[in-house]
Formats: C-alpha cells, sequence, structure tokens
C-alpha cells in the first residue's frame, strides 16, 4: 500500500519548448515559455503562482529571486537547483514539501538552458573538474564518463553495440517526438562507425547540446480540485549526494540506497512501472540507473535492453521521448525532460509516442559533474491520478 | 601552449601546485593517529575521518591505472594539437585516486587497467608543470 508520503500535493500541468541546436530568445525567455505552457495545460494563469524553482547554468546574474522579480511573480516560495541533473526532481520534492506545509499552493518547477558545445565544454568551474583534471586535458564530461564506460565494460563485459541498441531504441522514441532535436534514424552501422570522442565514447554516446527549457506545476489539493484537468500524483522519492563518498568507481551513484524506500512509499514495485524516465547523459550512466533502481543486478543492464523492446510500443519504455541523447540536452533541462515526458505520458497527453495505459512510472536525475563523477542522484515515481 | 588553463592556485591547494613546479609530488596526509591517510585533492580537512589536522608529505609517487580514455576531443583547443592521447585515473599506492595523463602511448591497450605506473613531471604552460604518469 502507498504511505501517502506526497498526500496533498498534485502535478496539475507540464510544459516543454522545442529543443533547437540555436536561438536568439535568451533563458530567461525560456524558462517563461516553458513554464507559460505548463501553466495553461493546467488550466491556471501566473497570478496563481506563488512558489517557484529554477535550475540553470547560464541564468547567471539572474537567479530564481530575480526572476520572480522580472515575471512580476509575489513567491512564498522559491528553490534554485543547484543539483545539476538531479535538481528537478529535488525542486519537485521540496516543492511538495512546502505545499503539504501549506507554504506555497501553487509552484512551478522549471529548467533552461542555451547551449551550444562549446558552452557545454567550458561551464564546468568546480574545483573537481576544473582544477584536478582540466590541466591534463580531460575532454569535459566526455572524459569523465569514458572512464565509467571503460570501465562497466572491462568489469561486466558490456560490449559498444550494448549501449548502441540502447541508444538505437531512444532514437526510435524521438522520431515519434516532435520536440526532440533529431529527426532521422539511427542505425547501429552509424553507432559503431560513428568518430571517437572519448574513447570508448564516440560521437552517439553523448548528448547533443541545444537550446529548450521544461516545466511542471505541483499544485495543493485545494486548487488541483477546482482544475478540470489530468492529474498526476508523485508516489515515492529520494536523493542521495556523494554517494559513496570514497569509491568513485563503484558503478553505482546511490540509488539503491533508497529504491526500496522509495517504491514502499509508492506501494509498488519495478515490475509495476509502466516506463522508466532515465537520466541519459550517457549510455553507461543509464545502465547504472537501471541497476540502482532494481531493474536488473548490477551488470544485468546489457541483457535486459537485449531482452527487451525499450521503444513506446515496447516491454520496457525507456526515454519515451528519446531523451537527451535523441531529443537533445538543453543544459540544466536535462533534469527535467524525464519529468515532463512522465508527466505527459501518465496524463494521455503524448500522441504518436503515448505509451498505452500507462499508470506509473519512475524517472531518475543525476548530476553536478565534479571530481570524476556526479555526485547528485535523484528518482521519483509518478502516477495517474 | 601557454593559453592551457591553468589550476586556481588558493590558500587550499599552493603547496602541492609549488611542489610540482620543483618536480616533488607532496599530498596532504591526515595527522589523526588512528587515520593517517593521505588525502587528495587539497581540501581544508580530512574526508576520510573528518579532523582538521593535515600535514604536507611525499607519497611513494606509485600507483596502478583504474580506468582510462583516449581522448580525441578535448575540452580546450589548446590541447588538440597533442590529441589523441591517454587521459587516466589513477589509484596512488598510498589511496588516493588521482586523475592525470600518460607521458606517452602505451604499445597496446591490453592489460592497461591495472598496470602499474609511477610519476614523472611534465610542462604544462610556463608558470605549471604538471604531474604525469609513466607505465612501470
Amino acid at each position: 500500500m502507498p504511505t501517502g508520503a506526497y498526500d496533498g500535493v498534485y502535478i496539475v500541468g507540464a510544459g516543454q519548448t522545442p529543443y533547437v541546436k540555436r536561438t536568439e530568445k535568451p533563458v530567461q525567455r525560456l524558462i517563461w515559455e516553458a513554464s507559460d505552457l505548463a501553466l495553461a495545460s493546467a488550466g491556471l494563469g501566473w497570478r496563481d503562482v506563488d512558489g517557484l524553482g529554477i535550475t540553470c547554468f547560464t541564468l547567471a546574474p539572474d537567479n530564481v529571486t530575480t526572476m520572480a522579480e522580472h515575471m512580476g511573480l509575489e513567491c512564498r516560495w522559491l528553490s534554485q537547483g543547484l543539483y545539476g541533473g538531479a535538481s528537478g526532481i529535488i525542486g519537485m520534492m521540496e516543492a511538495a514539501r512546502a505545499i503539504q506545509a501549506g507554504d506555497a499552493e501553487v509552484a512551478v518547477i522549471v529548467a533552461a538552458d542555451a547551449f551550444d558545445v562549446s558552452s557545454h565544454m567550458s561551464m564546468s568551474r568546480n574545483p573537481g573538474q576544473h582544477d584536478y583534471m582540466g590541466p591534463w586535458g580531460y575532454g569535459a564530461a566526455n572524459g569523465v564518463f569514458a572512464l565509467h564506460t571503460r570501465l562497466y565494460m572491462e568489469r561486466y563485459g558490456a560490449t559498444r553495440e550494448d549501449f548502441g541498441r540502447f541508444c538505437i531504441a531512444l532514437r526510435e522514441n524521438a522520431l515519434l517526438n516532435p520536440n526532440a532535436l533529431f529527426d532521422t534514424p539511427l542505425t547501429m552501422e552509424d553507432y559503431i562507425d560513428a568518430r571517437p570522442i572519448a574513447e570508448p565514447i564516440h560521437l552517439f554516446d553523448c548528448v547533443h547540446p541545444c537550446c529548450g527549457a521544461d516545466a511542471v506545476v505541483l499544485a495543493s489539493e485545494a486548487v488541483a480540485a477546482r482544475l478540470d484537468v489530468p492529474k498526476v500524483r508523485m508516489l515515492g522519492g529520494g536523493a542521495i549526494h556523494n554517494y559513496p563518498a570514497h569509491d568513485i568507481y563503484a558503478m553505482s551513484a546511490g540509488w539503491e540506497t533508497y529504491r526500496d524506500r522509495m517504491f514502499a512509499q509508492a506501494g509498488r514495485g519495478p515490475g509495476d512501472m509502466d516506463f522508466v524516465q532515465l537520466y541519459d547523459d550517457y549510455p553507461v550512466m543509464s545502465f547504472i540507473q537501471l541497476e540502482g533502481l532494481g531493474f536488473a543486478e548490477m551488470g544485468g543492464a546489457p541483457a535486459l535492453i537485449r531482452e527487451n523492446d525499450c521503444t513506446v510500443r515496447g516491454t520496457l519504455p525507456l526515454n519515451t521521448g528519446g531523451g537527451q541523447l535523441s531529443a537533445g540536452q538543453a543544459g540544466a533541462s536535462g533534469g527535467m525532460i524525464g519529468v515532463y515526458e512522465a508527466v505527459v505520458q501518465l496524463r494521455g497527453e503524448a500522441g504518436a509516442r503515448q505509451v498505452k495505459d500507462c499508470e506509473h512510472g519512475v524517472v531518475t536525475g543525476y548530476g553536478a559533474v565534479s571530481y570524476g563523477r556526479g555526485p547528485s542522484a535523484s528518482a521519483c515515481i509518478l502516477a495517474r491520478a | 601552449m601557454s593559453d592551457k588553463p591553468d589550476p586556481r592556485i588558493n590558500a587550499i591547494n599552493r603547496a602541492f601546485w609549488d611542489a610540482c613546479n620543483r618536480d616533488e609530488f607532496l599530498l596532504q596526509r591526515c595527522k589523526a593517529p588512528a587515520c593517517g591517510r593521505f588525502v587528495y585533492f587539497p581540501r581544508v580537512c580530512c574526508p576520510y575521518c573528518g579532523g582538521g589536522d593535515l600535514e604536507w608529505a611525499q607519497p611513494s609517487g606509485l600507483g596502478r591505472i583504474v580506468s582510462f580514455s583516449r581522448i580525441h576531443r578535448p575540452q580546450h583547443p589548446s590541447f588538440f594539437d597533442e590529441a589523441p592521447y591517454y587521459f587516466i585515473a589513477v589509484e596512488l599506492a598510498e589511496g588516493p585516486l588521482m586523475y592525470s595523463r600518460l607521458d606517452r602511448d602505451p604499445e597496446s591497450e591490453d592489460g592497461l587497467i591495472g598496470h602499474a605506473v609511477k610519476v614523472v613531471f611534465a610542462d604544462h604552460t610556463p608558470k605549471q608543470r604538471l604531474p604525469f604518469f609513466r607505465l612501470v
């Protein structure tokens, strides 16, 4: 039975801008656009908003407070995500607690960025990357996750084809998503023959930096009750940081430390999930998430992917909008694209990529890459209300 | 190439980077008797026991490769001339994990994970020399 951990809170809307390679729009405008779409899908207006959570790597010199000012919002609750791609889910968990406590009624959680390859390569200013990896020409995130990929292959016998199957399934999903950056199929030959970036990582193991934004709206039960729109509930969630503290190559970022509690909160298990929206900055991290969440044993993700159809029509739908690998990584939006996609699926509004009769799904977040890894790992279980 | 990114020198890490410029390998070590572990990267406290008493000490300079990547697309154009090269994670004999590069390409990638390495120093920018590692 669900524990009611997030009772009294509903996700009542979701919005996403198209993902594009370049834009003249400032990130502030992208934040507004996704939020405006999310509020419209909820049947709410800007004057209803009294909570705002933003994650955006390129927002400075603005911040969440000046953005509330910019958009004319009178907010009782503000939060700015400092956990990279784990921030979206953590922002929702925090907003839900604020709503439960009566500190806010309607909270917009939004992430946005306008990224290109050079901003992707140069954004890493924290000491771990800038001072203790950068001087040696580490290759930014590609180099960081090349080392995890190499070790995963060495330890578990995974092959490039195993990662390729995952990427190809995501591309098939992206072809059904009008907001996705990529609109041509990816074949195994394309994947294998792609140019090396940071071996064993090749081009299609890397996300394409782009511009876009994702938002969701959380509301109290009192507000949700008067909205005639499909609603979603958060049944469980969790986060952990810097785990395990002294083993960067544990092939884990700690999802297993709270997955049992999270699934118990939801009164559901991995087998009850109709889809999984993984934080797919690199295929290896998605594999590690599937294992950490209990969909496979450690090292078992390659077999799980081989034995399942991971498209929206398949037995294990993953990243049903194409994920970051095929819809694009709009910087901090990488931590919200899975949330947006899950909410749209559970509202039954996913169009050609709709997972039939879906009722439950799990979403992950990961990031804040520092010394050799992303220290922050989050996840939540969402359900059709 | 002088436009490579230099580390930011500060009160926490100055002793480490200054030692590199003397071709000396100097790391922090926790002075707590029950701990005594070597620490890298430089900190204000021991990340293993939480103690605040660290001293600078010379480790052996030996280690083994935990993982590696042949980097084709560096994060900064100043490295493009040197690519591809081998970026490595080294577990130092004293315990800490250190990122660095092989000073020359290996003849084969077979057996590279777990291979023994020793520290050597190499030019980075006019301001800074860096510890690299050599297969031994």
